[in-house]
């Protein structure tokens, strides 16, 4: 394997409320490589965000990382001091998000906001921080840069907006990007401009990437790797052909039936019972037994661990060998 | 004999002025914002048409003119050839009334909080005094509910008791109580989580063929429309560019625009897919392009398509294709 960039351990987050603490993320492990591009998916509440969040050290309160690592090319960064963590966003990490707006001020012109990133992170003088702009918004695809950077925001379309905030988060070069549903306000057409983009940049500045999005397409062609989330536990991960085309855990396998696709006709979509638990409500055992077409007495009782399975790591007592052997 | 549902070039502007001082101080003349622009297509009893188009494409303000909640600036529509507009029809389309509902994205929203479920369903079959007697009418509702998947006693709760799956299940029940034979989806599933988003499908699929209803179903996702519909139109930028049955559409995409979509679109088939960027956005729809307003993405524009709007003829509309020479 290359170099690995974040590594993730057993991490653990949790929200204080009046009733007590909620697990949200639990004992959630993953690795992402040098130029690699994990896709986390799952649905809605799965706790894609709040892993995502927790990397960049931005947890909503009253959310607090509860337990285990994080580390950045081998340095734990879940334990920084605030100021310390703030250097490390920006420089080390870059961020995008589904609303553009959230990066960028309206009040700035966007090559300020650019500029200002660059001098902040990087001993460039004013004048190469310009010309470094310049040379990133055409990177990104904006054309004539070299008048738009003077623009304002407002002055840009959805998906030209969100090529700003690419080219925002590579300025200082960091080893890694959290992108969390960077295309779902975008119109299709324009969602395939920006995976092409991200993609293609990711590639060749050796980037790694995590990828957070509900949107199994986009996964489909821009991870080489993605993590299946449910219920704050990571069910499955693997290579993205696999995990797929050939998916292990009952609950992946229900998800990817459930997907409409245009390239085949189905009849009927594979129906999974019921939905994700709230936080107040995870059942014990296997998070999924309740909805699970496989579970079985143990499910019920024992949480399952990640089993290596062909190329993937799977959560489920189906794939134990003394399951197997029963 | 005429078709279930016709529309015959239907249109609609939207003023989107400024307010008179300011026009009169800055010296601007009025705006307006042509939504839907010559719209046509038949829908025959017991299929599905599907209307499928990015954002702004006008699908929404087509189907509100539909179900007769928008009037048309110009056109006509007619349900089982009762006329949507004409005062003359006034009587006839209250007769019809109870038999077109809208399902929309959001159900909440179209729910009243402090209302149980049993009311909600209950109260169109009060409005329209379809059944007698209290008890009556609760068996119905029972009947309603079981028909939706859900259970008898959920008559009792809240909306906010539900998840946005189970809510969808009751703004379909709530929809069917009228005895509903022609049913407007705008997005009803847009906001689910997928394993979600496969059982409203399914069901809608089942009641159908249950209930022998029509559909028009209103999507941006071409895997959903694929997966539900019998025909297909495409708009773009207010207008029709495409209608064909969903097989050929999927098959053999002619409009350039539904190619460029079909191609675009991230899907779970394109695992690593090296993919040709489509180019552009859509334009502002308040200063939209000459002619065909596709041309200045399209690959096969020339003078005459800047020149001249495309008609629909024989199912696409676009000169290139008339011309065979795309
Ligand atoms: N009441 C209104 N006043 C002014 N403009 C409007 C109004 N309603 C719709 N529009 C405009 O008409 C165009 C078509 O809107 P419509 O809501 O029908 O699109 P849509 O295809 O349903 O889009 P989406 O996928 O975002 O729901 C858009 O440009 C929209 O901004
Ligand atoms: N600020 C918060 N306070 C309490 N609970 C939260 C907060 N933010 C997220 N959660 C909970 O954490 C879980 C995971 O959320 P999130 O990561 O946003 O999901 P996803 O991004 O997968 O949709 C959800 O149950 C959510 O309700
Ligand atoms: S551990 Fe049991 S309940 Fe969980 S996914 Fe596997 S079989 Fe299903
Ligand atoms: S009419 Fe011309 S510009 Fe429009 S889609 Fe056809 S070829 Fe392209
Ligand atoms: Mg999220
Ligand atoms: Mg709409």
């Amino acid at each position: 394997m290359t170099e690995t960039i974040l590594s993730v351990r057993d991490l653990t987050v949790a929200f204080d409320t009046r009733r007590g603490p909620l697990t949200a993320i639990d004992r959630v492990s993953f690795d992402i490589g040098r130029g690699e591009i994990l896709g986390v998916v799952g649905e809605s509440g799965a706790g894609k965000s709040v892993t995502g969040s927790a990397v960049i050290g931005l947890i909503d309160r009253p959310g607090r990382i509860a337990g285990g690592e994080i580390r950045l090319r081998g340095e734990r960064i879940d334990n920084l001091s605030p100021e310390a963590m703030r250097r490390v966003r920006g420089r080390r990490i870059g961020m995008i998000f589904q609303d553009p707006l959230t990066s960028l001020d309206p009040l700035f012109r966007v090559g300020d906001q650019i500029v200002e990133t660059l001098r902040t992170h990087t001993n460039l003088s004013a004048k190469a921080a310009r010309t470094r702009a310049i040379d990133l918004l055409a990177e990104v695809g904006i054309p004539a840069p070299e008048r738009r950077i003077d623009g304002y925001p407002h002055e840009f379309s959805g998906g030209m907006r969100q090529r700003v905030v690419i080219a925002l988060a590579l300025a200082a070069e960091p080893e890694l990007i959290i992108a969390d549903e960077p295309t779902t306000a975008l119109d299709v057409s324009v969602q395939a401009q920006i995976i092409t983009l991200l993609k293609r940049l990711c590639r060749e500045h050796g980037t790694a990437v995590m990828l957070v999005t509900h949107d199994m397409g986009v996964i489909a062609e821009a991870a080489d790797r993605v993590a299946v989330m449910y219920a704050g536990r990571v069910a499955e991960i693997g290579p993205v052909a696999s995990v797929i085309a050939k998916p292990h855990h009952p609950y992946a396998v229900g998800l990817m039936g459930a997907i409409p696709t245009l390239s085949q006709e189905a009849d009927r979509l594979s129906q999974i019972p019921g939905a994700m638990p709230r936080l107040t409500a995870i059942p014990k055992g296997c998070a999924f037994n309740p909805r699970c077409p496989k579970v079985f007495a143990r499910c019920r009782v024992e949480r399952p661990e990640p089993i290596p399975v062909d190329a993937s790591r799977v959560a489920c007592h189906l794939y134990d060998a003394a399951e197997q052997a029963a | 004999m005429s078709a279930y549902v016709e529309v015959t070039d239907l249109r609609r502007r939207f003023d989107v002025s400024k307010p008179w001082l300011n026009r009169v101080i800055e010296r601007e003349p009025r705006k307006f914002l042509t939504a839907v622009d010559r719209v046509g297509f038949a829908i025959e009893k017991g299929e599905t048409f599907a209307i499928v188009g990015e954002s702004g494409s006008g699908k929404s303000t087509v189907a509100r003119m539909v179900v007769g909640l928008l009037p048309p600036s110009a056109g006509e529509v007619t349900i089982t050839g009762v006329s949507m507009t004409d005062p003359r029809q006034a009587a006839a389309r209250r007769r019809l009334r109870s038999r077109i509902q809208m399902i929309f994205q959001d159900p909440y929203a179209s729910m009243n909080p402090r209302w149980r479920v049993g009311k909600i369903i209950a109260e169109p079959i009060r409005a329209f005094d379809l059944i007698q007697g209290e008890g009556a009418i609760r068996a119905r509702v029972s009947e309603l509910l079981g028909l939706v998947g859900l259970h008898a006693d959920d008559a009792k709760k809240y909306p906010h008791e539900f998840s946005g799956g189970q809510r969808q299940r009751v703004a379909i029940a709530r929809a069917l109580a009228s005895q509903a034979e022609f049913l407007v989806g705008d997005e009803p599933t847009s906001a689910l989580d997928v394993s979600v988003q496969a059982q409203i499908l399914n069901l809608m699929r089942d009641l159908q063929d249950q209930l022998g209803l029509t559909y028009l179903f209103i999507s941006h996702n071409l895997a959903v429309v694929r997966h539900m519909a019998t025909r297909v139109g495409v708009m773009y930028l207010g207008r029709l560019v495409e209608v064909a049955a969903a097989r050929d559409l999927f098959a053999t995409p002619r409009h350039p625009y539904t190619r460029m979509l079909l191609d675009a679109v991230p899907d779970l088939a394109h695992v690593g897919r090296a993919r040709v960027p489509v180019s552009g956005e859509i334009p502002n729809p308040i200063d939209p392009p000459s002619g065909c307003t596709f041309h200045p993405r399209c690959p096969l524009a020339n003078d005459r398509c800047r020149a001249e709007v495309p008609a629909l003829l024989d199912g696409v509309a676009c000169h290139a294709v008339q011309e065979g020479r795309a």
